[in-house]
């Protein structure tokens, strides 16, 4: 598991680490510079201070003694090259007559060596290298020390400043953690870092959907068994009367009644599952191209004894080829539900046509009666759930077209509801979106 | 006793009103408010059964209109609403009763006898007039101790004049209240039933009082 405070810690102290090296390298190269440019002058003043006369060996006492401090080292020659005085035997330079500054490597580290005419005499001054790079060093730690005694403070200190930035995190999980299923209220978005409030909003605006959707799932169950109480009540009291017949005209009349009671509740049934299916979001349609003249062709063929039923003419008439993508389950059940609305509200003798367009390229698909139609004024409405007009006496769920929409939207398709022309009579038009 | 039914569903109207009839009551049904508020007009009723949710004006809105012009008729509702809150409303807007569908045809009749015998003032299931008693919910009838057996229409005409005694009913009103809409109703129908019943019960059980009707004597 990946934790944002391990992985800044990390990062952090890495980069100061970093951060302390290259300081303390430039720390190095310029005190090293510095004590160069320095050294180098002290060497000339050195080799020029020399006293000119001449030149005996000194005893060893006192050379120890000279310049022991910054390691210097004097070597004086005359023409001859005959060494007329060495500070320290046991660290001989090589002879060189190369005047002015130099760089020496010998086996004992490299030497820094000034060399000068002086008279007759070349005066030889020299000096370790690893003096100067143990100033630089020492420079470069004395100024390092601190910062690194100061890393781990550094590093409990954005331990502490993570967690508590991170606390409003705990305190979201834990209000989530004590929520039921149906307690969706949004959090509290006050106070938060920034960092953490598009999170909060975002799980917000989820809250709100699942809230959204949950209420309309409880008002459709709420309505679902508020509807179906209708005809179980007619069966309930269709049974009471055919348990209390008493002779066989009585008992076939109730047995009639209660077949139609238990039709009713069934289709009721059936439309509540179809409409729950189709409620959107619920699944995905599959999406296969169908083809609609074919479409109206099953629709037509399961319709047609209802139609005949009822001495109803049904008929396709105008069959432009056009192919949508979608579900042709979907779509079947919603053109059997338009053309039984209008079987069922078309008085018998009169006409159900289904046809199929193309209208500024795009796929419609009509059905259109020859019944009373449906006022402009309540056009909008039929589409809810259980909503029934008033003065129907045909019988029916208050779902057909509520189905029919739903499936009409999860295919993004249109419905217009029209009179026919010349009426009377409905058309209900489903117009498909272009591909 | 005569009955209105009012209920927007022509499945259950039908059923509970072919029920209701097998109970002996005169039963007629509305299926909208309007057509209610129209046959209240018309007709007297024993009892309203009225459902809530129906068309053109709501099963509350006509009862409020009912009490506020003073009817004090019995009402039941029936509904599929049974959250208590519905109830609440119901009962407080004027119902007597109020029952929940899917109900029992036995009950709903029950519930109808009830609200009958508090109408009449009486606690008592059964009806006493001297040494007869009648009892609504058996159709169980007895004189003196002795079972007598009643036709259903024959019961019916009984049990509307033994419930109020002293009360004078005219041929019509008695009609009314054997006979819903639509159902046939044959001449002399009253005369006949009464010369059946005198002949069960004893002459002195109904009286004809000439040019109004018949009445039931209040016994002492």
């Amino acid at each position: 598991m990946s934790s944002i405070r391990r992985q800044l810690l990390l990062w952090l102290l890495c980069g100061l680490a970093l951060a302390v090296v290259v300081a303390g390298a430039r720390i190095y190269t310029q005190t090293l510079d510095e004590a160069n440019e320095l050294f180098d002058y002290h060497l000339q003043q050195m080799a020029a201070s020399l006293p000119n006369d001449s030149f005996g060996p000194l005893p060893p006492s006192s050379a120890a003694e000279l310049g022991a401090e910054d390691g210097l080292v004097v070597q004086i020659w005359d023409r001859n090259g005959l060494e007329l005085y060495f500070s320290r035997p046991a660290s001989k330079l090589p002879q060189r007559a190369e005047l002015g500054f130099s760089t020496v490597n010998t086996p004992r580290g490299s030497w820094r060596v000034f060399s000068a005419l002086e008279q007759n005499n070349v005066v030889q001054v020299a000096q370790p290298m690893s003096v100067r790079q143990n100033l630089a060093a020492g420079m470069a730690l004395r100024a390092l020390g601190p910062l690194l005694a100061l890393l781990p403070v550094l590093g409990i200190l954005i331990w502490i400043t993570i967690g508590r930035g991170l606390r409003p995190l705990d305190r979201i999980a834990a209000a989530l953690g004590r929520r039921t299923p149906d307690s969706l209220e949004p959090l509290p978005e006050a106070g938060l870092p920034r960092e953490i409030q598009p999170l909060v909003q975002a799980l917000n605006e989820l809250l709100g959907r699942l809230e959204r959707a949950l209420e309309s799932q409880k008002a459709f169950v709420a309505d679902a068994a508020h509807e179906l109480r209708t005809p179980l009540t007619a069966v309930q009291l269709q049974i009471q009367l055919a348990e209390r017949a008493s002779t066989d005209i009585e008992r076939e009349e109730a047995f009639s009644r209660l077949k139609r009671g238990q039709a009713r509740a069934a289709h009721l049934v059936q439309q509540l599952l179809t409409l729950a299916r189709q409620e959107p979001g619920i699944t995905p349609p599959p999406h296969a191209p169908v083809d609609l003249a074919e479409l109206a062709r099953v629709v037509l063929s399961e319709y047609a004894p209802v139609a005949a039923n009822r001495n109803i003419s049904l008929a396709i008439g105008e069959t432009a080829p056009a192919s949508v993508s979608g579900d042709f389950e979907a779509l079947r059940v919603m053109l059997g539900n338009l053309v039984d609305n209008a079987i069922r509200y078309t008085p018998e003798g009169g006409a159900v046509g289904i046809a199929l367009r193309l209208r500024e390229r795009k796929a419609v698909l009509e059905v259109s009666d020859t019944g009373p139609g449906i006022p402009p004024e309540d056009r909008a409405r039929v589409f809810d759930r259980f909503y029934r007009r008033e003065a129907t006496h045909v019988a029916g769920s208050g779902l057909g077209l509520a189905i029919v929409k739903n499936i009409a939207d999860r295919h993004r398709a249109s419905i217009l509801l029209e009179d026919c022309a010349p009426g009377p009579g409905l058309r209900v038009s489903v117009i498909f979106p272009q591909d | 006793m005569r009955l209105l039914l009012v209920e927007d569903d022509a499945m259950i109207g039908e059923s509970v009103r072919a029920g209701l009839q097998q109970d002996g009551f005169a039963v007629d049904w509305v299926q909208d408010g309007r057509a209610a508020e129209l046959a209240m007009d018309a007709n007297a009723y024993d009892t309203l059964l009225l459902d809530l949710g129906l068309p053109r004006k709501t099963g509350l809105e006509v009862l409020a209109a009912l009490r506020r012009r003073g009817n004090t008729i019995p009402v039941l509702i029936l509904t599929a609403r049974d959250a208590v809150t519905d109830r609440v409303k119901g009962l407080d807007a004027g119902a007597d009763d109020y029952l929940v569908k899917p109900f029992d045809l036995e009950e709903l009749a029950a519930r109808v006898r009830a609200l009958l015998r508090r109408k009449s003032g009486s606690a008592d299931p059964v009806i006493h007039v001297g040494e007869l008693s009648l009892n609504p919910a058996t159709h169980e009838v007895s004189l003196a101790g002795k079972p007598v057996s009643l036709s259903a229409r024959e019961f019916a005409l009984m049990h509307a004049l033994a419930a109020r005694p002293g009360v004078v009913y005219s041929r019509a009103q008695l009609e009314e209240k054997l006979y819903g809409w639509g159902q046939e109703v044959e001449s002399n129908t009253v005369e006949v039933y009464v010369h059946a019943l005198r002949r069960k019960l004893g002459a002195h059980m109904i009286q004809n009082v000439r040019g109004v009707g018949y009445m039931v004597p209040k016994q002492p």
